[in-house]
């Protein structure tokens, strides 16, 4: 004798273990003729009997939505299979089930595998699989295919099955599809032989379940007016609806009784009782996010000492420097310019190493996921998705990132403006200079700083949103979305600290290409000699003054905000340059009793930029556009130059704006 | 009909998890599941599918389309959990 079985299943119910541990190496992969879909098929014998198996490509019920799901179907409908053996996996019966509901009604004769048994066991389900059998009327077998010695049980159900050519019965499942409006009046309306293969029920439930295959199918079987007809009753969307209904409550209904299992209730964590409640989740995430910035302090300070550290060596080097009589020129290039860019950066380097552990750690347990949750709603008051929360949290990291996560937004409005708002969250370079440059002008007081920053973006993020939404995003009626928040799980810290240094590696050499760069330009540019008389750059800088006081920045500053456009790094190289390297350290140095030429630059801002001044500086390159590169991206994503142009505009002036607002607020508080 | 109720319950607006809907609805998470399932079969909903992590193309950590270690850590989007809106 020899039988042809095919396996069906939805993935992941074990079909491949089965199909490998029955063929072993017989087996033969090739392609479905005209689809890419794979074939695999293979051959065994038991008590010498040859059996062929045909491993069906998994997919979730007989529908068809996909290419897998319609050889499938056609496969089994062909008749080619002498017996079908569905699987199910024993852990979720509740889902699994679903594809033999979805069976019930072809004609070749069946068999049922509840997979896993012992993952169920484990999990504390007794599954009664005579009683399931008695309901469904074919056999059925509890199984694991991962257990070797436990076949004998599954050649012995095989070979009743294609003995009693068994079918499952029907007449339940048949009861509550009767329910569904419409249902009996189309079924009427069906033979055995309209489409050979399916019984009439099957193919009721694909018609109401809106089966494009199968409704082109009936188009060709059936009359025009009958078809017609029957298309008029199958309108509504809700059809499918029911007809899946049917199948669950069909499902629940073999499973009563017939298993039993501990029931553990599904309850919150003590955690996501405080993130997912009503009043107290908002103040939670906030309260985690601000601490999880002061956290990230914790690991830059060492860091930050190491930056110190070539101030002092950088001091030493000058002096031994100009002991020898090397130039003015090459001392100043090799201090002013290279050395102490290296210390700036080193110091921010210790922030980005911070803030990327913290955040890094907090993506990694799932605290991230309950953060977009909280945020959802107040997503919907600024007129945006609950998923736009998505790339604000991406643009903290990088915002052409974000403008590319962006994409997940499918009105173009609500895009445009996630991404106008996106540009409000200070980046991974805003992360490494800004809190640099608080502690340089702050001492302890910069955690502080970066609290009302961060207070600010909120705030801008609102008031943005009020300016550009009125013309982005109607208000339309808006649906809540479903989320599965990931269990709360110990970081992979392997994988988060190669991301981490990665990062800080990455930042490290795009920074120093920027700073040193800009430094080096701007070093030039300002460089006076030892004539002593005012460069181009401070000439003009002089004459811009009056109006960059306005703001509340020194000209330098205010330079330093310019090239902040192009990158935020950039600014520090200016500063860098222009307070080191100019005629003010020359100045300074000179006014300094005794003549402390190796003064370092800390002392030399302290001593030319009042807090006020750098308090404005610090806001507006925190809100300053991000850089260049992220304007081009944020054209790629919104396809308009004068939204674009727009959004940079009103950043550039609103980041001046609150560069002197905090310049006044400033002004009050020393 | 039970999953008319929880998509009639979504149009508020208000996003939800799904031990949330199984307490709504007074059913089961594994329920909620199945029916999440069923749902995005018929495409009544989608699953949100989010670029970034993947690869955002853009930001300087990207690899040109191998992936972004940038933006986030490797496989992060497994620990942002799922997403599903209605279609409309």
């Amino acid at each position: 004798m020899s039988a042809t079985i095919a396996l069906l299943g939805q993935p992941n119910s074990g079909k491949s273990t089965l199909f490998n541990a029955l063929t072993g190496l017989r087996q033969h992969v090739g392609n479905w003729p005209g689809k890419t879909v794979e074939k695999k098929e293979g051959t065994f014998t038991h008590k010498g009997d040859t059996y062929s198996v045909a491993d069906l490509p998994g997919s979730y019920s007989m529908s068809a939505n996909s290419d897998e799901e319609v050889i499938t179907r056609d496969f089994i409908a062909s008749g080619k299979a002498d017996v079908v053996c569905i699987l199910a996996d024993s852990s979720q019966l509740e889902r699994s089930l679903f594809m033999l509901a979805d069976y019930a009604g072809l004609s070749a004769p069946c068999f049922l595998v509840l997979n896993m048994a012992d993952v169920a066991k484990e999990q504390g389900k007794k599954i009664d699989a005579n009683k399931i059998e008695q309901k469904l009327g074919i056999p059925v077998m509890l199984f694991s295919a991962t257990d070797t010695k436990s076949y004998d049980i599954f050649y012995a159900t095989l070979e009743r099955a294609i003995k009693e050519k068994s079918h499952i019965n029907v007449s339940a499942l048949e009861a509550e599809y009767q329910k569904i409006d419409g249902y009996q009046d189309i079924q009427q309306r069906i033979s055995d032989c309209t489409i050979p293969g399916y019984t009439p029920m099957w193919l009721t439930v694909k018609i109401l379940e809106h089966d494009k295959v199968v409704t082109a199918k009936l188009k060709n079987a059936l009359p025009d007016e009958v078809m017609k007809h029957i298309e008029q009753q199958t309108k509504s969307s809700e059809t499918a609806i029911a007809a899946g209904e049917c199948k669950f409550n069909w499902i629940d209904s073999i499973l009563s009784g017939a298993v039993t299992e501990t029931k553990t209730k599904t309850t919150l964590g003590r955690l996501d009782r405080i993130y997912t409640h009503k009043f107290w989740g908002k103040p939670a995430v906030v309260l985690t996010v601000l601490l999880g910035l002061l956290a990230s302090f914790i690991p830059a300070l060492p860091i930050m000492g190491i930056g110190s550290g070539v101030d002092m060596v950088n001091g030493m080097i000058r002096s031994s420097l100009m002991e020898t009589g090397t130039s003015a020129f090459l001392t100043g290039l090799l201090c002013d310019v290279l050395i102490q860019s290296l210390s700036y950066v080193i110091k921010m380097l210790g922030f980005v190493f911070g803030v990327t552990l913290v955040f890094g750690l907090l993506e990694e347990v799932g605290v991230m996921a309950r953060i977009s949750y909280v945020f959802d709603n107040t997503m919907g008051k600024l007129g945006l998705q609950g998923k736009s929360v998505m790339p604000f949290l991406v643009s903290f990291g990088c915002t052409m990132g974000g403008a590319a996560g962006a994409r997940v937004i499918d009105n173009w409005g609500q895009k445009v403006l996630t991404i106008a708002l996106a540009w409000a969250v200070p980046c991974g370079a805003a992360w490494a200079i800004i809190p640099m440059l608080s502690t340089v002008f702050f001492g302890a007081g910069a955690p502080l700083v970066i609290v009302a920053l961060l207070l600010v973006m909120i705030l801008h993020m609102w008031i943005t949103a009020k300016i550009f939404g009125r013309k982005l995003v109607k208000t339309e009626d808006k649906c809540g979305m479903i989320m599965e928040l990931p269990p709360y799980h110990k970081p992979k810290w392997g994988a988060l600290m190669r991301y981490v240094f990665g990062r800080t590696k990455d930042t490290f050499f795009r920074v120093v290409k920027v700073v040193l760069l800009v430094c080096g330009i701007f070093w030039l540019l300002s460089y006076g000699g030892s004539t002593g008389e005012n460069s181009i750059l401070e000439k003009f800088g002089l004459a811009i003054e009056p109006v960059t006081k306005f703001f509340g920045m020194p000209w330098q500053l205010f330079l330093a905000f310019i090239a902040s456009s192009v990158g935020k790094e950039g600014a520090v190289g200016v500063i860098t340059a222009l307070y080191s390297g100019g005629s003010i350290g020359t100045a300074f140095s000179e006014a300094m009793a005794g003549g402390a030429r190796a003064a370092n630059l800390n002392e030399l801002l302290l001593a030319n930029v009042t807090r006020p001044e750098a308090l404005a500086f610090i806001f507006a390159i925190t809100f300053n556009l991000p850089c260049v590169v992220a304007l081009a991206a944020t054209y790629q994503e919104i396809h308009s130059v004068k939204w674009t142009l727009k959004i940079a505009l009103y950043y550039t002036v609103s980041a001046l704006l609150l560069g002197c607002i905090a310049y006044h607020i400033g002004m009050l508080i020393w | 009909m039970k999953m008319q109720k929880l998509l009639e319950l979504l149009k508020d607006g208000h996003s939800r998890t799904i031990e949330m809907l199984a307490s709504e609805l007074n059913t089961s998470a594994d329920d909620i599941r199945r029916q999440i399932e069923y749902l995005e079969q018929i495409g009544a909903i989608k699953q949100i599918a989010f670029p970034a992590g993947k690869s955002c193309s853009g930001c300087t950590g990207c690899e040109g389309g191998t992936g972004c270690k940038g933006c986030m850590p490797a496989n992060a989007e497994n620990n942002m959990g799922e997403m599903w809106e209605v279609v409309t």
